[in-house]
């Protein structure tokens, strides 16, 4: 998760200059420490059993008591597969450092950490020996690592002839969708028959690997053993590409990474911009792309009855504006799937049940009192929470939003007599949903937003297709929503005075001084 | 050795500290101290800092010599200038920003380790939490084999359940955690579990983020009530695979 942590610069800068010198001085003189070329499987094995049974279980078959709550789930080493692979087509016995770049780095994206701040060199070499002794592992010698040619570097022209190969022939885009977001149109199976979902190429921090470059090269060239990820070098594939064409393409799903509707640690207060006018319904109105995008991590509901180990998101990006009339929430989240209960192609992508996509707003019922908020699942009996919910509906259904009241994760919810509106639309693996409720509305418990005030919110989504309905769902924690307040002069006047008090003592001073001067002359 | 003046002397003190708790907390630490935490500091160490340089009169005089001959000091009316002008600037750019209205995250504060309830009921029964151990603690010593089958079995319920937020190296940075706020306990920490009594932590998972007192903001917390899923045994035990796992010791009552 490096790549979603942004530096605070602004007042570390100073202080990281000097800092970041002496550890480019550090690593200089300390020579490049060789591989330890043959590990010792013994303490390999001591290793694995403290460490990676848990998930990988004993006999390494990926069976660990862990392994039916995890998604990906973990490596089968009896499968002598390894996903992520440098060695070309059509080796299929990995590099030992391709395995010891997977213990050392980990695989962003699922539960494999990674080991470096724990086990040092040698024992991560241990236990590469160590997991090459499981039957399946071929013994053969891997086979040449992938050629790399000459490397193409970024450009705007290679780029574009990548987005090309991408979508020629459906070569890419077939399972990665137009946009690289993974809106797959095929049901995709890993080797032991789990389902996977494909990659969306514009969320580099779930990439297995990483985005540069030269992994995704890789990749393209290899594919991604134990998936349906084919290799593009494979001569008797019609989709081949040469080295050349590979480097283009993997410039250009490094290009997809998103830029803007990502999480930043700095950024948790959705704010909500004051508009003189109509809020308009149009995402892409200039009101809307003005207004400041702000990105959460969405978990699985792990934590009341009955609990979701299987997301198949893990970001939501909220926007807001109001005006004197009423409130408005954008709401932005990738889903690879248009879950529409009753539709025949929706119904085969979709796991075995499939139900409506759904997103809700969390917010308090009542004004909050001090520090004290409602539970941040669903609230408490002393504290409600109102839930604007918005479904996607069916193909008899249409869409449509409804107020609930929620006093607890066990207690069913109960209709308000809040009103709100909700349209959402669906495009290329995204939904966007607005939302809308009047302000100052003739309800019992409105709910008061107040300029400069902020107000607790949080948010949950339903993936329909991913069985995700009731309980199973994804959620985030309480976070902010603040209606700005108007540009007021306040500031100016308050600097303004500032100034010529500052002044006016400055020129009191100065007198004081010459008097001295005169008195002493 | 020449002196260095006693103004900046005191400058090199305030500063030296500003900027040392920045290296210290959002450098080394990565962890932001809040700005209004950082002012109240500051506030006391310049206040220490005046206290003590004016402790005798002569070093009054010394602390504010430089300022008064820049006031005075006929030969320095080029740097009187400068000053004069900048100084406002500063303080009504400082008053602007201020005034501006604040769009940071109200803070809030915690307590990470609140104190326990004398006793408190789980599993439909009552429990003595200043008398409360581990039933399995004493086959450490008595039966290690039996032992070592029950910090596997800790293991199990602990892959099976708090992986995804305490991770698999039980440093806090489970796949979720970035999700979290607060974020998941670090058991590798010295300032975690190798703090507290083992009664504390059966506490602490049984009743979960809503068994906690107020003042430990109960309503932000992701750790489940795990009565509603473990038996009692499975919490023993995965205490047991918690201190085994990072190799502290529980606190006793003894002590």
């Amino acid at each position: 998760m490096i790549t979603l942590t942004p530096l605070k610069f602004s007042r570390k800068l100073p202080l990281l200059l000097p800092l970041f010198g002496a550890i480019v001085l550090c690593l200089s003189v300390v020579p490049h420490v060789a591989f330890a070329a043959e590990g010792d499987v013994e303490n390999g094995e001591a290793v694995y059993l403290k460490r990676c049974v848990g998930c990988h279980g004993i006999d390494g078959d990926g069976l660990g008591p862990g392994y039916d709550r995890l998604v990906p789930p973990p490596r089968d080493f009896t499968s002598g597969m390894f996903k992520i692979m440098s060695t070309a087509f059509d080796g299929y016995v990995p590099q030992d450092q391709d395995i010891y770049e997977m213990i050392r780095l980990g695989m962003p994206g699922t539960a494999m950490p990674g080991w470096a701040d724990v086990l040092s060199e040698q024992d991560m070499w241990d236990l590469v020996a160590y997991l090459k002794m499981f039957p399946g592992y071929d013994e053969e010698t891997p086979g040449p690592v992938v050629d790399y040619g000459e490397q193409v570097a970024i450009s705007a022209e290679s780029i574009e002839i990548g987005k090309t190969l991408f979508l020629e022939d459906d070569r890419c885009s077939e399972c990665h969708g137009d946009e690289g977001k993974g809106d797959a149109i095929k049901r995709l199976l890993g080797d032991n028959g789990e389902r996977t979902w494909p990659r969306n190429l514009t969320k580099p921090w779930t990439f297995l690997h990483s985005n540069d470059p030269k992994d995704v090269f890789t990749r393209i060239s290899v594919g991604i053993p134990g998936t349906q990820m084919p290799s593009f070098a494979d001569p008797a594939s019609k989709l081949q590409l040469s080295i050349e064409e590979r480097w283009h393409v993997a410039n250009y799903v490094n290009s997809l990474a998103k830029t803007v509707e990502v999480v930043s640690a700095e950024n948790t207060v959705v704010k909500s911009h004051r508009l003189d006018g109509e809020i308009a319904d149009d995402p892409e109105d200039a009101a809307w792309q003005e207004a400041t995008p702000t990105t959460f991590f969405l978990v699985p509901q792990l934590i009341a009855k009955t609990r979701h180990f299987t997301p198949s998101n893990d970001t939501i990006t909220a926007r807001s504006l109001y005006n004197d009339d009423e409130i408005a929430v954008l709401l932005k989240w990738d889903d690879r799937t248009l879950s529409l209960p009753g539709d025949e192609d929706a119904e085969k992508i979709a796991d075995s049940s499939i139900y409506e996509d759904q997103v809700a707003i969390q917010l308090p019922v009542n004004p909050t009192k001090g520090a004290a908020k409602p539970y941040f699942v669903l609230g408490d009996k002393e504290r409600p929470v109102s839930l604007w919910r918005w479904r996607s509906g069916t193909t008899t259904e249409p869409q449509s939003a409804s107020v609930e009241i929620a006093t607890g994760p066990q207690t069913p919810v109960e209709p308000s007599n809040q009103t709100v509106q909700a349209n959402g639309r669906y495009e290329s693996g995204t939904w966007t949903v607005l939302f809308r409720q009047k302000l100052n509305a003739d309800h019992d418990s409105a709910l008061t937003f107040a300029e400069g005030e902020f107000i607790p919110m949080a948010f949950a989504v339903w993936d329909g297709s991913n069985s995700e309905t009731e309980t199973k769902h994804t959620l985030t924690t309480w976070y902010w929503m603040l209606p700005e307040s108007s540009s007021t002069a306040l500031p100016f006047i308050g600097a303004i005075l500032a100034l010529l008090i500052v002044i006016g003592l400055e020129m009191l001073w100065l007198r004081a001084g010459a008097r001295k001067r005169e008195a002493e002359a | 050795m020449q002196k260095i003046p006693k103004f900046i002397q005191a400058l090199l003190i305030v500063f030296g500290i500003y900027f040392g708790f920045i290296l210290v907390f959002d450098v080394i630490l990565d962890h932001l101290i809040p700005n209004s935490l950082l002012n109240m500091y500051m506030f006391f160490i310049v206040a220490g800092v005046l206290a003590v340089y004016t402790f005798t009169e002569e070093g009054t005089r010394e602390l504010l010599a430089p300022i008064k001959s820049l006031v005075e000091d006929p030969s320095k009316v080029g740097t009187r200038k400068i000053v004069f002008v900048v100084v406002p600037i500063l303080v009504a750019g400082y008053v602007f920003m201020q005034l501006l209205p604040s769009v940071e995250a109200p803070l809030e504060l915690r307590s990470i380790h609140p104190a326990p309830p004398s006793t408190v009921k789980i599993y439909g029964k009552r429990y003595d939490l200043r008398t409360l151990t581990n039933p399995y603690r004493e086959l450490e010593h008595e039966d290690p084999e039996e032992f070592s089958d029950m910090v596997e079995a800790g293991a199990d319920v602990y892959v099976r359940n708090c992986h995804f937020c305490h991770g698999d190296k039980l440093d806090g940075q489970g796949p979720y955690a970035a999700g979290l706020n607060p974020v998941p306990l670090n058991f590798q920490d010295v300032g975690t579990i190798a703090q507290l009594q083992e009664s504390f932590l059966f506490w602490r998972i049984a009743t979960g983020g809503p068994g906690l007192p107020d003042e430990a903001a109960p309503w932000i917390s992701s750790m489940p009530v795990w009565e509603e899923f473990l038996t009692e045994e499975e919490i023993w035990q995965v205490i047991l695979y918690l201190y085994d796992y990072t190799g502290h010791e529980p606190r006793s009552f003894e002590e």
